[in-house]
């Protein structure tokens, strides 16, 4: 008998699989017997009005160095306050309103507000600031006037922070219509991005300057979303419009040294939707986008273009279907394709002569990246409380302009989920992957300049190896335990010149206690080790000189919470954790080769609070917080330590910092 | 009513608040699929209580963890599309059957504590929650784990920890400890203070994209942010085009920047030429070479160059 089975027959027979797991969907509900005018809520609760607390913070830091105004909210070394809050409003008509904020005030907080009828429509407008410290009083020869970069007799003091402030304000309707029900949101926000960033010029020798940033991105979205019983579809638009208002930086000997960030757009518009068919679901997108770069070109001798047309449009499908296929086997199969095709023009432009290996001019090469990925999976119940799943990964990426046009990724795995018992959930993890691809050559464009030995860690042949282990043990109602361990090795096996070979494993453990209704206490630990080899080659031959990167990772932490003292009035708690970042480099191979100086960093952080509960509606918090910080690189050096080159000095953090905050919440009932 | 009526029904509501604040219930010894047969049995058969809330309430009234439902939208009553609009409790936690006699009949519970499987617990959820949100929901990761909704989520609350930007990463990292510790490295996003959630990248419920992205490719999803290095550049560095992940790690990194390795070794990784770039550097901060940015002391616009002289991307 022969019998055709293609792949619509049998997405026909999984479909038509009957239901063979439970659902408690109120759609299925049996209401024959219910008479719903019977239904009371006497004993309802039903919270109306306002509800939430508001909390008025004041308080004092102590900051030597601004780099603690990450952890602490802000970098003010005097006394500081804030405000935080959260506050509800629902009324017996639906109208409800919510009012979040967090911090308002300090350089980094957020407020959140909504309101609108529940179901029917809302609206909401939000706050964030976020304040990212890198290095305070930076000393710097060079200051920045309005994009010329002008020496100074004297040093001129910086601090390296960027802040970024966005607002932004969203709609959102739901309506139902027949059996389908309807959700169009549409929402703007706007950041503005302000600051100083490390940047560096040659010219001809290199300058590390603090680069001013104002930058503004403005992104505008919207949406409508249909759905039914067992449907849903979605047209989306996203856009979203850079805007730089930082012009190039020229030197008072050599204008426009440096092209500014562009300003760009990008659009995209999608259309995804969902089907599900008994225990079958399939959900497609498909998803157009654009970005486009068109700013006028600093004019220089021979430039054949005073403005480049850049723009590069994208695709990106992606389809995948999960059934039951019996009620122990579920299988899954997607497949997704994502193309960037730059369509930007290409000329020869003429190149400065610092490097005597490029030529006077040279044509810039648009990349095209293709990519397909294609998964299938199973998970299959062994038995109650054994599950074993296994799949299979294909991405394949096809790109101009590069040395090696193809790559492939496949990828096997399988694990097994144990939850046969009640005080153990274990789970094992096992992957099997293999990078290969098209022959790797120089490409015209690079083979003059590259070691043909060399093989690109991103293009290169690659196998990899893994495997992770996670246990939760929970052997009483008070207490529980979460362990997870892993090895990943990755082998560079064709690899002569590069990165040949690296090793990545670690564990991670948790401990939560929940001694009473009052004590509670948590523990965990992780540590992480990175180890990585690579090869170069002075003679531009065979490998003749070895890199040993081994990176170290800890991190320890533990607090408990005590409540329930006087009354009920006082609840007490600390927190502490550790964290300590190693990389060390072995120039020329473990055994024979210097240690390179000391890159590290540990961060000490304590928090200990005390809230005390006055009466029913007002409570007083106090919370200390203490921050050891310390980081060293040794290629940071004195601004003149190098000679020919101008660096931003010592940017190496140790200090401790201090914040102390009194915190009164009045509470809304 | 006489003494012996007292008596049963003091019976029954000390019966009631026992059964309420016991952590172990009389169905506990059930197997999971005894359970998920059990409450098919009485999904099916449909014995919904005469009086709704109110019949679940006469026990679990005193359960502050119970009655926190009114305090979000799970118990509004002026909300059509709430549960506590139509069969109210049972909407959720099934008819009631046989459940108000001594409460030995089992109910649909939810969370970690529930023996049900998280398929059926999120069949609940589901029948209502059924959004472009949760579009990709059966093919992603938290759906192949068997992750119930419950276990990210709580319904019996004003405030969802999983909904809220301070405590949303507390929800993530619960599961996902190693990506916890990431964020105490030497660099990493401002996850550890809240200032950037979990969510700001990835979807929980899953998504079109992969590792569950909000945006079709990492790159997308890193420029939404970083603007400005979304170019096109007129001078274009290919790894970057192709993944910014080649580089950086956005997790967090024992490196600065959340670079994957350090500079020089990171760039000569990938660069091997007949020339300076090919140079071990013995040590660091002596030169331009292995001092303060390194490569990126000329090569500073390693993102792209928009400058007609800068293929070497200095410029």
């Amino acid at each position: 008998m022969s019998f055709k089975l293609n792949m619509i027959t049998l997405a026909m027979t999984l479909a038509a699989t009957p239901a063979m797991a439970a659902n408690f969907s109120v759609g299925n509900a049996n209401t024959d017997a219910v008479n719903f005018s019977q239904y009371e809520c006497k004993r309802c609760t039903q919270t109306q009005g306002y509800t939430g607390e508001v909390s008025v913070n004041a308080g004092y830091n102590s900051v030597d160095d601004i780099h603690a105004g990450n952890a602490l909210g802000t970098a003010e070394d005097s006394t500081i306050s804030a405000i935080s809050g959260d506050l509800h409003y629902q009324n017996e008509e639906g109208y409800q309103a919510k009012l979040q904020t967090h911090l308002l005030g300090m350089d980094n907080g957020f407020a959140r507000f909504s309101a609108g009828k529940s179901g029917v429509y809302s609206i909401n407008l939000d706050y964030d600031s976020i304040k990212t410290y890198q290095a305070g009083n930076i000393e710097s020869p060079f200051w920045h006037n309005n994009g010329m970069l002008t020496v100074s007799d004297t040093m001129r003091v910086l601090d390296l922070a960027q802040q970024r402030e966005k607002i932004g304000l969203g709609v959102e309707l739901k309506q139902d219509l027949l059996d389908s029900r309807f959700i169009a949101n549409a929402s703007f926000s706007q950041e503005d991005k302000t600051g100083h960033k490390s940047s560096s010029l040659v010219a001809p020798n290199p300058i590390n300057f603090g680069l001013p940033v104002d930058a503004r991105t403005k992104q505008l979205d919207a949406d409508i979303n249909i759905s039914g019983d067992n449907w849903l579809a979605a047209l989306a638009y996203q856009g979203s419009y850079y805007e730089n208002k930082i012009t190039h930086i020229s030197l008072p000997h050599l204008y426009d040294v440096q092209a500014a960030t562009p300003d760009n757009q990008a659009h995209l518009v999608s259309l995804s939707g969902q089907y599900q068919l008994n225990h079958t679901v399939m959900s497609g997108r498909l998803a157009s986008g654009r970005m486009i770069q068109d700013e006028d070109l600093i004019t220089v001798s021979d430039s054949p273009l005073q403005s480049w047309d850049g723009q590069v449009d994208t695709l990106d499908g992606r389809f995948a279907i999960s059934t039951m296929f019996t009620h122990r086997l579920r299988l899954g199969a997607s497949f997704a394709y994502s193309d960037r095709d730059n369509h930007s023009s290409t000329t020869e432009f003429t190149q400065y002569n610092y490097n005597s290996v490029t030529g006077t001019f040279r044509q810039n090469k648009p990349q095209d990246i293709t990519r397909h990925t294609y998964k299938l999976s199973a998970n299959y119940r062994i038995a109650s409380g054994y599950r074993l799943q296994t799949g299979y990964d294909r991405k394949a990426v096809a790109r101009t302009f590069t040395d090696r046009e193809q790559t492939h990724d496949d990828s096997l795995w399988m694990k097994l989920n144990v939850r046969a018992f009640d005080k153990f959930n274990v789970s094992i993890k096992g992957e099997h992957a293999n990078r290969s691809g098209s022959e790797y050559e120089a490409s015209k464009e690079t083979s003059s300049e590259n070691n043909t030995l060399l093989r690109k860690y991103y293009l290169a042949d690659r196998k990899r190896n893994a495997v992770e282990l996670n246990i939760n043990h929970m052997p009483n109602n008070w207490i529980s335990v979460d362990l997870s361990t892993r090895y990943a090795n990755d082998d560079y096996h064709n690899t002569q010149i590069g990165l040949t070979e690296a090793q990545d494993y670690g564990y991670n453990f948790n401990v939560n206690l929940q001694f009473s209704k009052f004590l509670s206490a948590y523990g965990f630990g992780a540590q992480q080790w990175i180890n990585s080899n690579q090869a170069g080659s002075q003679s531009y031959g065979a490998a003749d000189w070895q890199a040993d990167v081994e990176d170290q990772f800890i991190h320890l932490g533990a607090g408990l919470n005590y409540g329930g003292l006087m009354q009920d009035k006082l609840n007490l708690g600390l927190d502490y954790s550790f964290s300590n970042s190693i990389s060390d480099t072995y120039p020329t191979g473990s055994d024979t080769g210097e240690l390179y100086d000391d890159y590290y960093s540990y961060h000490h952080s304590t928090s200990a609070y005390a809230n005390y509960a006055i009466d029913e509606q007002m409570a007083l918090k106090l919370t200390y917080r203490y921050e050891r910080y310390f980081d060293t690189d040794a290629a940071t050096v004195g601004v003149n330590d190098i000679p020919g080159m101008i660096t931003l000095g010592d940017i190496n953090h140790n200090y401790n910092a201090h914040q102390v905050m009194l915190s009164f919440t009045y509470k809304l009932h | 009513m006489n003494a012996r009526s007292h008596l049963v029904i003091a019976t029954l509501v000390a019966f009631c608040f026992w059964s309420s604040h016991t952590l172990a219930t009389p169905w506990q010894n059930l197997t999971s699929q005894q359970l998920e047969t059990k409450l098919e049995q009485k999904f099916s058969e449909g014995q919904y209580s005469s009086k709704g809330a109110d019949s679940c309430l006469m026990c679990h009234k005193k359960s502050d963890t119970v009655t926190a439902i009114f305090d979000g939208v799970h118990g509004q009553t002026n909300n059509s599309k709430s549960p506590m609009a139509g069969l109210q409790c049972e909407a959720c936690h099934g008819p009631q059957g046989k459940h108000n006699r001594g409460g030995k009949e089992p109910m649909i519970s939810f969370g970690k504590n529930s023996k049900l499987s998280a398929s059926a617990q999120n069949s609940v959820c589901q029948g209502c929650h059924n959004d472009p949100k949760q579009m990709a929901w059966h093919t992603s990761t938290h759906n192949l784990e068997e992750i119930a909704c419950a276990d990210c989520h709580t319904v019996h609350s004003a405030n969802a920890p999983a909904l809220d930007k301070l405590t949303v990463n507390d929800t993530c990292t619960s599961c996902h400890t190693k990506e916890k510790a990431d964020m105490n490295k030497r660099s990493s996003h401002p996850m550890k203070w809240n200032q950037m959630t979990c969510v700001d990248c990835h979807a929980p419920h899953g998504s079109m994209n992969e590792s569950a992205l909000m945006q079709p490719t990492v790159n997308d999803t890193c420029n939404s942010c970083h603007t400005e290095k979304r170019g096109p550049f007129l001078w274009e560095h290919a790894p970057v085009t192709e993944n910014c992940v080649s580089c950086h790690n956005p997790h967090g990194s024992v490196n600065d920047n959340m670079l994957e390795h350090r500079v020089p070794q990171l760039c000569q990784q990938c660069h091997a030429p007949d020339g300076h770039a090919s140079r071990v550097v013995p040590k660091p901060g002596m030169d331009a070479f292995g001092g303060a940015k390194s490569c990126l002391n000329c090569h500073s616009q390693i993102h792209g160059s928009n400058h007609p002289s800068g293929s070497l991307l200095q410029r």
